[in-house]
């Protein structure tokens, strides 16, 4: 690739992305946001369709937060980009649930803390039910995929399949959907 | 050392499977951390999912908590480390060659068929988690209240869960 030379440097990396990941709060899609705004609009170290590019595949395994961080450290560094921009991502995350688990695990049975917890408990509950929401609006909003996703509740609800077998087999009706459509057309 | 390797093992197969954004961990997670293995207990891994949520980093820091409950802090980071290593490393092999990878159809249609079953996933979380963990009334009003206040405005989070533990604290000391 006839490139211009990335004046980008592995530390200007590490510090802009321990910087998202200390002070990115809302996680997921405001990460994302925040990403966008600090490397596409201000220092404009990629534009906006490789962006997106990165984006679209962040979305196979993984949290895109995360993994829009690796796409824009390799596309400006490489792989030593990339990973360095996921661990200075995940770096003041990871301190701050290590110092939270420390206290939790040790201070647990106080019981000042326990209904502290206790008071969080059904709002843990909500937080899913809105990203259920959000994510239903956004992948399952046809009555093909509002299917798909009903079936998968009832399966993992109601009669215990796991997890991992239910994504695989949906996965297979994706593709065989797929595959369907091609010999129609 | 061996139970170092075992928990890498544990989270790298986790690593693989998780698509879609992260809410899927939650019903793996659940089921093999409580369920499966019982490194957690309910209570434990619900607290863990709200410590999870107060910082900046993707759901999956609860690996980093269920590490540190089964190993300390050498357990929360194999466990961190290995969680993310599948999904880094599907993440630089593609960026190296992405226009190519676009064009494969295969894999989008997989795709489309995971990402509405993930939904449904999540539903099936919060109903089982809510299923053994929802007690009384006090705790369906905490639930309408939280719902009401994520969906519809834009409070953070962090901010929701931090205001529900004064809350649960006030309910039980007053």
């Amino acid at each position: 690739m006839e490139k211009e030379i990335n004046k980008v440097t592995l530390p200007q990396i590490a510090a802009t992305f321990f910087m998202i990941g200390a002070t990115g709060f809302g996680g997921g899609m405001a990460i994302v946001a925040l990403v966008e705004r600090r490397c596409v609009l201000e220092k404009k170290w990629l534009n906006h369709d490789e962006f997106m590019h990165g984006l679209a595949f962040g979305q196979i395994l993984g949290p895109f937060s995360l993994n829009i961080s690796t796409f824009v450290g390799y596309y400006l560094r490489g792989s030593v980009g990339g990973i360095l921009a996921a661990a200075s991502f995940i770096a003041p995350s990871f301190l701050l649930v290590s110092a939270l688990s420390y206290l939790y695990f040790r201070f647990h049975e106080v019981p000042e803390l326990k209904s502290a917890l206790l008071g969080s408990n059904p709002i843990v509950i909500a937080l899913i039910v809105v990203a259920g929401i959000g994510m239903a609006k956004r992948k399952a909003a046809g009555l093909e995929t509002a299917a798909v996703a009903a079936a998968a509740f009832a399966a993992s609800a109601l009669f215990g399949v796991s997890a991992l077998t239910v994504l695989i087999l949906a996965g297979c009706w994706g593709l065989w959907k797929g595959w369907f459509a091609g010999r129609v057309r | 050392m061996a139970g170092i390797l075992k928990l890498c093992w544990i989270f790298l197969k986790i690593g693989v499977i998780f698509f879609g954004g992260g809410y899927v961990l939650i019903p793996l997670l659940h089921r093999i951390m409580v369920d499966q293995l019982h490194w957690l207990t309910l209570q434990e891994f619900l607290d863990g999912v709200a410590l999870s949520q107060l910082t900046p980093g993707p759901l999956a820091m609860l690996a980093t908590f269920s590490g540190y409950k089964a190993a300390g802090f050498l357990g929360a980071l194999a466990a961190t480390v290995c969680i993310f290593l599948p999904c880094t490393a599907l993440m630089l092999l593609i960026s190296s060659r992405y226009e190519r990878f676009r064009r494969i159809e295969a894999v989008n249609h997989f795709l489309d068929g995971i990402l509405p079953a993930v939904v449904g996933l999540v539903f099936a979380a919060a109903f089982n988690l809510g299923r053994t963990s929802l007690a009384s009334t006090r705790d369906f009003i905490l639930l309408g209240a939280g719902f009401a206040v994520l969906q519809f405005t834009a409070i953070a989070p962090m901010a929701v869960i931090l205001g529900a533990a004064v809350v649960g604290l006030l309910l039980h000391f007053s």
